[in-house]
Protein backbone atom coordinates (compact mmCIF):
# COMPACT_ATOMS: atom_id res chain seq x y z
CA UNK A 1 0.00 0.00 0.00
CA UNK A 2 1.21 3.62 -0.86
CA UNK A 3 0.76 6.05 2.09
CA UNK A 4 0.22 9.67 1.31
CA UNK A 5 0.08 12.38 3.49
CA UNK A 6 -1.59 15.39 3.36
CA UNK A 7 -1.59 18.62 5.28
CA UNK A 8 -4.89 20.64 5.86
CA UNK A 9 -3.90 24.01 7.30
CA UNK A 10 -7.14 25.51 8.30
CA UNK A 11 -7.69 29.43 8.00
CA UNK A 12 -9.69 32.28 9.03
CA UNK A 13 -8.91 35.58 7.64
CA UNK A 14 -5.69 34.87 6.34
CA UNK A 15 -4.77 33.37 10.07
CA UNK A 16 -3.81 29.80 10.57
CA UNK A 17 -6.44 28.37 13.06
CA UNK A 18 -5.16 24.67 12.80
CA UNK A 19 -3.23 21.63 11.13
CA UNK A 20 -3.98 18.68 10.28
CA UNK A 21 -2.55 15.93 9.14
CA UNK A 22 -3.91 13.13 7.11
CA UNK A 23 -2.93 9.93 5.95
CA UNK A 24 -4.55 8.32 3.29
CA UNK A 25 -3.62 4.72 2.26
CA UNK A 26 -4.47 4.11 -1.78
CA UNK A 27 -5.09 0.34 -2.91
CA UNK A 28 -2.92 0.20 -6.30
CA UNK A 29 -0.80 -2.11 -6.08
CA UNK A 30 2.74 -1.34 -6.19
CA UNK A 31 4.07 -4.57 -5.16
CA UNK A 32 3.12 -7.79 -6.84
CA UNK A 33 3.05 -10.09 -3.79
CA UNK A 34 0.09 -8.41 -2.67
CA UNK A 35 -2.41 -9.74 -4.38
CA UNK A 36 -5.85 -10.45 -2.70
CA UNK A 37 -7.94 -12.74 -4.43
CA UNK A 38 -10.65 -9.94 -5.16
CA UNK A 39 -7.55 -8.93 -8.00
CA UNK A 40 -6.80 -12.60 -9.54
CA UNK A 41 -10.66 -12.90 -11.06
CA UNK A 42 -9.38 -10.08 -13.13
CA UNK A 43 -5.92 -11.13 -13.89
CA UNK A 44 -5.84 -12.45 -17.24
CA UNK A 45 -6.04 -16.74 -17.18
CA UNK A 46 -2.61 -18.97 -16.49
CA UNK A 47 -0.71 -19.48 -20.13
CA UNK A 48 -1.62 -23.19 -18.65
CA UNK A 49 -4.81 -22.51 -18.87
CA UNK A 50 -4.91 -21.26 -22.21
CA UNK A 51 -3.00 -23.64 -23.77
CA UNK A 52 -4.89 -26.72 -22.46
CA UNK A 53 -7.95 -24.66 -23.98
CA UNK A 54 -6.41 -24.65 -27.43
CA UNK A 55 -5.52 -27.89 -27.17
CA UNK A 56 -9.06 -29.72 -26.59
CA UNK A 57 -10.57 -26.70 -29.17
CA UNK A 58 -7.97 -28.05 -31.73
CA UNK A 59 -8.86 -31.55 -31.00
CA UNK A 60 -12.62 -30.59 -31.28
CA UNK A 61 -12.62 -29.02 -34.35
CA UNK A 62 -10.09 -31.52 -35.83
CA UNK A 63 -7.49 -28.79 -36.82
CA UNK A 64 -3.97 -29.56 -37.66
CA UNK A 65 -1.24 -29.28 -35.27
CA UNK A 66 0.58 -26.47 -37.35
CA UNK A 67 -2.96 -24.55 -37.24
CA UNK A 68 -2.08 -21.16 -35.06
CA UNK A 69 -4.52 -20.25 -32.00
CA UNK A 70 -3.84 -17.28 -29.88
CA UNK A 71 -6.01 -16.19 -27.28
CA UNK A 72 -8.01 -14.16 -29.27
CA UNK A 73 -9.04 -16.55 -31.87
CA UNK A 74 -12.68 -16.61 -31.87
CA UNK A 75 -14.60 -19.92 -31.54
CA UNK A 76 -16.85 -18.79 -34.80
CA UNK A 77 -13.76 -17.75 -37.25
CA UNK A 78 -12.59 -21.18 -36.50
CA UNK A 79 -15.83 -22.41 -37.70
CA UNK A 80 -16.91 -23.91 -34.80
CA UNK A 81 -21.21 -24.41 -35.02
CA UNK A 82 -22.72 -24.54 -31.87
CA UNK A 83 -22.80 -28.46 -31.71
CA UNK A 84 -18.92 -28.11 -31.19
CA UNK A 85 -18.97 -25.12 -29.04
CA UNK A 86 -21.47 -27.35 -26.59
CA UNK A 87 -18.91 -30.43 -26.66
CA UNK A 88 -16.15 -28.03 -25.97
CA UNK A 89 -17.70 -26.55 -23.08
CA UNK A 90 -18.20 -30.49 -21.79
CA UNK A 91 -14.49 -30.90 -22.50
CA UNK A 92 -13.67 -28.07 -21.06
CA UNK A 93 -15.69 -29.19 -17.37
CA UNK A 94 -14.33 -32.92 -17.41
CA UNK A 95 -10.80 -31.48 -17.67
CA UNK A 96 -10.89 -29.17 -15.44
CA UNK A 97 -13.80 -30.63 -12.94
CA UNK A 98 -15.82 -27.53 -12.84
CA UNK A 99 -19.79 -26.63 -14.15
CA UNK A 100 -20.50 -23.88 -16.97
CA UNK A 101 -23.94 -22.54 -16.92
CA UNK A 102 -25.63 -21.40 -20.06
CA UNK A 103 -25.56 -17.88 -19.04
CA UNK A 104 -21.72 -18.09 -19.06
CA UNK A 105 -21.17 -20.47 -21.70
CA UNK A 106 -23.18 -18.37 -24.06
CA UNK A 107 -20.48 -15.33 -23.43
CA UNK A 108 -17.73 -17.48 -23.97
CA UNK A 109 -16.28 -16.27 -27.75
CA UNK A 110 -12.62 -16.77 -27.53
CA UNK A 111 -10.25 -18.51 -26.36
CA UNK A 112 -8.83 -16.37 -23.76
CA UNK A 113 -12.75 -15.75 -22.44
CA UNK A 114 -13.04 -19.64 -22.21
CA UNK A 115 -9.55 -19.20 -20.00
CA UNK A 116 -10.21 -16.80 -17.95
CA UNK A 117 -13.86 -18.14 -16.75
CA UNK A 118 -12.34 -21.67 -16.23
CA UNK A 119 -9.50 -19.76 -13.92
CA UNK A 120 -13.22 -18.33 -12.24
CA UNK A 121 -14.49 -21.07 -11.15
CA UNK A 122 -11.94 -22.89 -10.62
CA UNK A 123 -11.17 -20.77 -7.85
CA UNK A 124 -15.07 -19.88 -7.20
CA UNK A 125 -15.13 -23.72 -6.06
CA UNK A 126 -11.57 -23.83 -4.26
CA UNK A 127 -13.19 -21.44 -2.08
CA UNK A 128 -16.61 -23.20 -1.80
CA UNK A 129 -14.66 -25.89 -0.68
CA UNK B 1 -16.44 -13.50 -70.06
CA UNK B 2 -18.95 -13.76 -67.30
CA UNK B 3 -22.00 -16.07 -68.87
CA UNK B 4 -24.85 -14.00 -66.54
CA UNK B 5 -23.81 -10.61 -67.31
CA UNK B 6 -26.18 -8.95 -69.10
CA UNK B 7 -25.86 -4.90 -69.02
CA UNK B 8 -29.74 -4.82 -70.26
CA UNK B 9 -30.56 -6.54 -67.51
CA UNK B 10 -28.74 -4.15 -64.45
CA UNK B 11 -31.15 -2.04 -62.33
CA UNK B 12 -31.00 1.26 -61.63
CA UNK B 13 -32.64 2.92 -58.46
CA UNK B 14 -32.64 6.55 -59.35
CA UNK B 15 -34.79 6.62 -55.66
CA UNK B 16 -31.72 5.44 -54.31
CA UNK B 17 -28.64 6.69 -56.51
CA UNK B 18 -28.42 10.02 -53.91
CA UNK B 19 -27.62 7.78 -51.45
CA UNK B 20 -25.14 5.22 -52.62
CA UNK B 21 -23.85 4.41 -55.81
CA UNK B 22 -26.07 1.61 -56.47
CA UNK B 23 -24.32 0.32 -60.27
CA UNK B 24 -23.17 -3.19 -59.55
CA UNK B 25 -21.82 -5.50 -62.04
CA UNK B 26 -23.86 -8.28 -60.83
CA UNK B 27 -27.47 -8.96 -62.92
CA UNK B 28 -30.77 -8.79 -61.15
CA UNK B 29 -32.30 -11.11 -59.11
CA UNK B 30 -35.72 -12.80 -60.21
CA UNK B 31 -37.95 -11.88 -57.41
CA UNK B 32 -40.20 -14.00 -55.66
CA UNK B 33 -43.53 -14.58 -54.55
CA UNK B 34 -43.43 -13.72 -50.70
CA UNK B 35 -44.44 -17.12 -48.36
CA UNK B 36 -48.07 -17.53 -47.82
CA UNK B 37 -49.52 -17.21 -44.19
CA UNK B 38 -48.89 -20.80 -42.99
CA UNK B 39 -45.69 -21.50 -45.81
CA UNK B 40 -42.07 -21.52 -44.69
CA UNK B 41 -39.22 -21.08 -48.06
CA UNK B 42 -35.68 -22.47 -47.61
CA UNK B 43 -32.81 -21.21 -49.57
CA UNK B 44 -29.52 -22.91 -49.56
CA UNK B 45 -26.49 -22.74 -51.35
CA UNK B 46 -23.45 -25.62 -51.90
CA UNK B 47 -19.96 -23.66 -50.90
CA UNK B 48 -18.65 -26.15 -53.38
CA UNK B 49 -20.30 -25.46 -56.22
CA UNK B 50 -19.19 -21.91 -56.81
CA UNK B 51 -15.95 -22.33 -58.25
CA UNK B 52 -15.16 -18.53 -59.88
CA UNK B 53 -12.95 -16.30 -57.62
CA UNK B 54 -14.33 -13.03 -59.81
CA UNK B 55 -17.98 -14.18 -58.96
CA UNK B 56 -16.42 -14.62 -55.02
CA UNK B 57 -14.99 -11.06 -55.01
CA UNK B 58 -18.34 -9.25 -56.51
CA UNK B 59 -20.35 -11.31 -53.80
CA UNK B 60 -18.11 -10.28 -50.95
CA UNK B 61 -18.54 -6.14 -52.27
CA UNK B 62 -22.80 -6.94 -51.15
CA UNK B 63 -21.35 -7.31 -47.78
CA UNK B 64 -21.42 -4.25 -45.70
CA UNK B 65 -18.12 -2.65 -44.03
CA UNK B 66 -18.82 -5.18 -40.77
CA UNK B 67 -19.80 -8.05 -42.64
CA UNK B 68 -16.03 -7.39 -44.42
CA UNK B 69 -14.16 -6.28 -41.78
CA UNK B 70 -15.31 -9.99 -40.05
CA UNK B 71 -14.41 -12.11 -43.02
CA UNK B 72 -10.63 -10.45 -42.85
CA UNK B 73 -10.73 -11.39 -38.90
CA UNK B 74 -11.49 -15.34 -40.70
CA UNK B 75 -8.43 -17.46 -41.03
CA UNK B 76 -8.57 -19.91 -43.91
CA UNK B 77 -10.10 -19.55 -47.36
CA UNK B 78 -12.52 -22.58 -46.85
CA UNK B 79 -14.26 -20.54 -43.92
CA UNK B 80 -13.92 -16.72 -45.32
CA UNK B 81 -16.05 -18.00 -48.33
CA UNK B 82 -18.95 -19.28 -45.91
CA UNK B 83 -18.43 -16.23 -44.28
CA UNK B 84 -19.06 -14.58 -47.52
CA UNK B 85 -22.30 -16.60 -49.22
CA UNK B 86 -23.78 -16.72 -45.16
CA UNK B 87 -24.59 -13.37 -45.55
CA UNK B 88 -24.85 -13.16 -49.23
CA UNK B 89 -27.64 -15.84 -49.16
CA UNK B 90 -29.23 -13.66 -46.24
CA UNK B 91 -29.61 -10.25 -48.36
CA UNK B 92 -30.29 -12.07 -51.87
CA UNK B 93 -32.87 -13.90 -50.13
CA UNK B 94 -34.45 -11.42 -48.48
CA UNK B 95 -34.22 -9.00 -51.83
CA UNK B 96 -36.37 -11.26 -54.04
CA UNK B 97 -39.31 -10.78 -51.36
CA UNK B 98 -39.04 -7.19 -52.31
CA UNK B 99 -39.64 -7.68 -55.65
CA UNK B 100 -35.96 -6.98 -56.43
CA UNK B 101 -36.73 -3.14 -55.38
CA UNK B 102 -34.02 -3.62 -52.71
CA UNK B 103 -30.51 -3.66 -53.52
CA UNK B 104 -29.22 -6.81 -51.43
CA UNK B 105 -26.21 -4.75 -50.11
CA UNK B 106 -28.98 -1.91 -48.95
CA UNK B 107 -30.07 -4.33 -45.86
CA UNK B 108 -29.26 -3.43 -42.85
CA UNK B 109 -29.69 -5.82 -39.59
CA UNK B 110 -29.88 -5.51 -35.90
CA UNK B 111 -29.98 -7.97 -32.79
CA UNK B 112 -32.69 -8.44 -30.68
CA UNK B 113 -32.08 -7.88 -26.72
CA UNK B 114 -31.74 -11.51 -26.65
CA UNK B 115 -29.10 -11.58 -29.60
CA UNK B 116 -31.23 -12.95 -32.47
CA UNK B 117 -30.51 -11.35 -35.93
CA UNK B 118 -33.03 -9.09 -37.60
CA UNK B 119 -33.56 -7.30 -40.40
CA UNK B 120 -33.69 -3.41 -39.42
CA UNK B 121 -36.43 -1.66 -40.80
CA UNK B 122 -35.54 1.88 -42.21
CA UNK B 123 -37.41 4.64 -42.73
CA UNK B 124 -37.49 7.26 -45.77
CA UNK B 125 -36.79 5.73 -49.45
CA UNK B 126 -36.49 2.08 -49.43
CA UNK B 127 -39.64 -0.14 -49.76
CA UNK B 128 -39.29 -3.80 -46.97
CA UNK B 129 -42.24 -5.82 -46.74
CA UNK B 130 -44.07 -6.08 -43.83
CA UNK B 131 -42.02 -8.09 -41.13
CA UNK B 132 -39.68 -10.54 -43.28
CA UNK B 133 -38.39 -13.29 -40.57
CA UNK B 134 -35.55 -15.17 -41.01
CA UNK B 135 -32.73 -17.84 -39.64
CA UNK B 136 -29.97 -18.82 -41.18
CA UNK B 137 -28.04 -21.43 -40.18
CA UNK B 138 -25.08 -23.76 -41.82
CA UNK B 139 -22.39 -26.40 -41.71
CA UNK B 140 -18.99 -26.42 -43.82
CA UNK B 141 -21.10 -27.74 -46.76
CA UNK B 142 -24.11 -25.85 -46.95
CA UNK B 143 -25.37 -22.97 -45.93
CA UNK B 144 -29.67 -22.28 -45.27
CA UNK B 145 -32.15 -19.34 -44.86
CA UNK B 146 -35.25 -20.01 -43.96
CA UNK B 147 -37.83 -17.04 -44.23
CA UNK B 148 -41.22 -16.47 -43.11
CA UNK B 149 -44.10 -13.63 -43.33
CA UNK B 150 -44.89 -12.31 -39.81
CA UNK B 151 -44.26 -15.89 -38.14
CA UNK B 152 -41.11 -16.14 -35.91
CA UNK B 153 -38.78 -19.08 -37.84
CA UNK B 154 -35.72 -20.74 -36.52
CA UNK B 155 -34.05 -23.10 -38.78
CA UNK B 156 -30.81 -25.92 -38.21
CA UNK B 157 -28.92 -27.85 -40.70
CA UNK B 158 -26.40 -30.81 -40.13
CA UNK B 159 -24.60 -33.30 -42.15
CA UNK B 160 -26.37 -36.72 -41.95
CA UNK B 161 -23.42 -38.00 -41.03
CA UNK B 162 -21.44 -35.75 -38.80
CA UNK B 163 -20.33 -37.49 -36.00
CA UNK B 164 -19.87 -36.01 -32.55
CA UNK B 165 -16.67 -35.66 -31.13
CA UNK B 166 -17.64 -37.27 -27.92
CA UNK B 167 -20.00 -40.05 -26.43
CA UNK B 168 -23.59 -39.42 -27.84
CA UNK B 169 -24.62 -40.36 -24.07
CA UNK B 170 -22.26 -38.46 -22.51
CA UNK B 171 -23.35 -35.42 -24.46
CA UNK B 172 -27.20 -36.10 -23.94
CA UNK B 173 -26.60 -36.26 -20.26
CA UNK B 174 -24.94 -33.26 -20.08
CA UNK B 175 -27.46 -30.84 -22.39
CA UNK B 176 -30.55 -32.97 -22.73
CA UNK B 177 -33.92 -33.47 -20.94
CA UNK B 178 -34.08 -36.90 -19.20
CA UNK B 179 -37.17 -38.23 -21.35
CA UNK B 180 -34.68 -37.14 -24.96
CA UNK B 181 -31.90 -39.11 -22.83
CA UNK B 182 -34.11 -42.59 -21.95
CA UNK B 183 -35.24 -42.46 -25.69
CA UNK B 184 -31.77 -42.49 -26.64
CA UNK B 185 -30.63 -44.87 -24.31
CA UNK B 186 -33.16 -46.87 -25.94
CA UNK B 187 -31.14 -47.20 -29.21
CA UNK B 188 -28.63 -50.08 -29.12
CA UNK B 189 -27.24 -49.48 -32.32
CA UNK B 190 -24.50 -46.86 -32.72
CA UNK B 191 -25.44 -45.55 -36.04
CA UNK B 192 -29.42 -45.00 -35.25
CA UNK B 193 -28.27 -43.89 -31.87
CA UNK B 194 -26.35 -40.99 -33.81
CA UNK B 195 -28.84 -40.20 -36.06
CA UNK B 196 -31.52 -40.12 -33.52
CA UNK B 197 -29.14 -37.47 -30.98
CA UNK B 198 -28.70 -35.30 -34.89
CA UNK B 199 -32.54 -35.64 -34.71
CA UNK B 200 -33.02 -34.25 -31.54
CA UNK B 201 -30.31 -31.78 -32.10
CA UNK B 202 -30.90 -30.17 -35.05
CA UNK B 203 -34.93 -29.78 -33.57
CA UNK B 204 -33.39 -28.53 -30.38
CA UNK B 205 -31.90 -26.09 -32.32
CA UNK B 206 -34.67 -24.83 -34.52
CA UNK B 207 -36.77 -24.44 -31.34
CA UNK B 208 -34.20 -22.51 -29.70
CA UNK B 209 -33.29 -19.89 -32.40
CA UNK B 210 -37.18 -20.10 -33.30
CA UNK B 211 -37.90 -18.57 -29.88
CA UNK B 212 -35.03 -15.93 -30.49
CA UNK B 213 -33.78 -16.35 -26.92
CA UNK B 214 -30.29 -17.59 -26.95
CA UNK B 215 -28.87 -20.80 -25.57
CA UNK B 216 -29.31 -19.50 -22.09
CA UNK B 217 -33.42 -18.31 -22.17
CA UNK B 218 -33.87 -21.70 -23.62
CA UNK B 219 -31.66 -24.36 -22.13
CA UNK B 220 -31.89 -27.60 -23.65
CA UNK B 221 -32.54 -29.43 -20.60
CA UNK B 222 -35.42 -27.33 -19.91
CA UNK B 223 -38.06 -28.59 -22.76
CA UNK B 224 -38.35 -32.03 -24.61
CA UNK B 225 -38.91 -32.65 -27.75
CA UNK B 226 -40.33 -36.12 -29.04
CA UNK B 227 -41.58 -38.27 -31.72
CA UNK B 228 -44.97 -39.32 -31.30
CA UNK B 229 -45.93 -42.17 -33.57
CA UNK B 230 -49.16 -41.72 -35.49
CA UNK B 231 -52.51 -43.67 -34.86
CA UNK B 232 -54.62 -41.65 -36.94
CA UNK B 233 -56.61 -43.34 -39.40
CA UNK B 234 -54.28 -43.61 -42.81
CA UNK B 235 -54.81 -41.54 -45.50
CA UNK B 236 -54.29 -42.67 -48.43
CA UNK B 237 -52.33 -39.86 -50.34
CA UNK B 238 -49.98 -39.11 -47.54
CA UNK B 239 -46.61 -40.12 -47.98
CA UNK B 240 -45.37 -43.08 -45.80
CA UNK B 241 -42.55 -41.75 -44.36
CA UNK B 242 -45.08 -39.33 -42.20
CA UNK B 243 -45.44 -42.21 -39.28
CA UNK B 244 -44.37 -39.87 -36.29
CA UNK B 245 -44.99 -36.30 -35.01
CA UNK B 246 -42.54 -33.95 -33.53
CA UNK B 247 -44.34 -32.93 -30.43
CA UNK B 248 -42.44 -30.22 -27.73
CA UNK B 249 -42.97 -30.59 -23.82
CA UNK B 250 -42.25 -27.97 -21.78
CA UNK B 251 -42.42 -27.29 -18.14
CA UNK B 252 -46.02 -25.84 -17.17
CA UNK B 253 -44.21 -22.84 -14.94
CA UNK B 254 -41.83 -21.94 -17.65
CA UNK B 255 -42.89 -18.52 -18.85
CA UNK B 256 -40.15 -18.16 -21.79
CA UNK B 257 -40.74 -21.60 -23.05
CA UNK B 258 -43.80 -21.67 -25.05
CA UNK B 259 -45.55 -24.70 -26.81
CA UNK B 260 -47.05 -23.60 -29.58
CA UNK B 261 -44.77 -24.23 -32.08
CA UNK B 262 -44.67 -26.81 -34.80
CA UNK B 263 -41.86 -28.63 -36.72
CA UNK B 264 -40.85 -30.37 -39.62
CA UNK B 265 -37.33 -32.41 -40.26
CA UNK B 266 -36.41 -33.17 -43.83
CA UNK B 267 -33.59 -34.66 -45.59
CA UNK B 268 -31.63 -32.06 -47.52
CA UNK B 269 -29.77 -32.63 -50.84
CA UNK B 270 -29.15 -37.08 -49.52
CA UNK B 271 -26.52 -35.05 -47.81
CA UNK B 272 -27.88 -33.05 -44.70
CA UNK B 273 -30.74 -33.06 -41.85
CA UNK B 274 -32.83 -29.50 -41.76
CA UNK B 275 -35.32 -29.20 -38.87
CA UNK B 276 -37.79 -26.08 -39.19
CA UNK B 277 -39.53 -24.31 -36.43
CA UNK B 278 -42.47 -22.11 -36.81
CA UNK B 279 -44.76 -20.56 -34.14
CA UNK B 280 -48.27 -21.41 -34.63
CA UNK B 281 -51.42 -19.44 -35.21
CA UNK B 282 -53.32 -19.30 -32.13
CA UNK B 283 -55.86 -17.83 -34.42
CA UNK B 284 -56.41 -20.94 -36.38
CA UNK B 285 -58.11 -24.17 -35.82
CA UNK B 286 -55.81 -27.26 -34.54
CA UNK B 287 -55.84 -29.73 -37.56
CA UNK B 288 -54.97 -27.03 -40.38
CA UNK B 289 -51.69 -26.44 -38.57
CA UNK B 290 -50.94 -30.53 -38.09
CA UNK B 291 -48.58 -29.54 -40.95
CA UNK B 292 -45.54 -27.15 -42.51
CA UNK B 293 -46.22 -26.00 -45.37
CA UNK B 294 -42.51 -25.81 -47.22
CA UNK B 295 -41.20 -24.96 -50.58
CA UNK B 296 -37.17 -25.05 -51.41
CA UNK B 297 -34.84 -23.56 -53.61
CA UNK B 298 -31.04 -24.51 -54.04
CA UNK B 299 -29.26 -21.51 -55.64
CA UNK B 300 -26.36 -19.67 -56.74
CA UNK B 301 -27.25 -16.04 -56.56
CA UNK B 302 -27.14 -14.39 -59.70
CA UNK B 303 -26.31 -17.18 -61.58
CA UNK B 304 -28.97 -20.03 -60.55
CA UNK B 305 -31.71 -20.79 -59.23
CA UNK B 306 -33.14 -24.48 -58.87
CA UNK B 307 -36.96 -25.12 -56.78
CA UNK B 308 -36.30 -28.65 -55.13
CA UNK B 309 -39.43 -28.78 -53.78
CA UNK B 310 -41.09 -32.11 -55.06
CA UNK B 311 -37.65 -33.65 -55.87
CA UNK B 312 -35.56 -36.29 -54.29
CA UNK B 313 -33.24 -33.52 -52.52
CA UNK B 314 -36.60 -32.84 -50.67
CA UNK B 315 -37.27 -36.19 -48.36
CA UNK B 316 -39.73 -35.48 -45.69
CA UNK B 317 -39.49 -37.02 -42.70
CA UNK B 318 -42.01 -35.81 -40.50
CA UNK B 319 -43.75 -32.66 -40.29
CA UNK B 320 -44.49 -31.31 -44.34
CA UNK B 321 -47.94 -31.04 -45.69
Amino acid sequence: MMHVSLIYVMQTNGVTSGVKFVTIGTSKLSFPSLRSSRFRVHCAAKPETVNKVIDIVKKQLALSDDTSLTPESKFSSLGADSLDTVEIVMCLEEEFDISVDEDNSQNITTVQEAADLIEKLVLQKAEAA
Amino acid sequence: MRRWLRWDMLPLPFNLVSRHLVVSSLPSLPPAPLPSRREAHLWYIVPNELEDASLLQDYRELLSPCEKENVLSIKGEALKKCAILSRVLVRTTLSRYTDCKVNPRLFKFRKNRFGKPEVEHQNGGLWVPPSLQFNISHTSSMIACGVTVDVPIGIDIEEKRRKPVNNLLSLAHRYFSPYEVQYLASFMDPESRQSEFLRLWTLKEAYVKALGRGFSGAPFRDFTIRFKKSTDSVVPERPKSEEFRIMIDTASDSENLTANWQFALVELSGSHLAAICMEKDENMPGTEQEFLKLKVWKTLPFVEDKCMSETDAVINISGLS
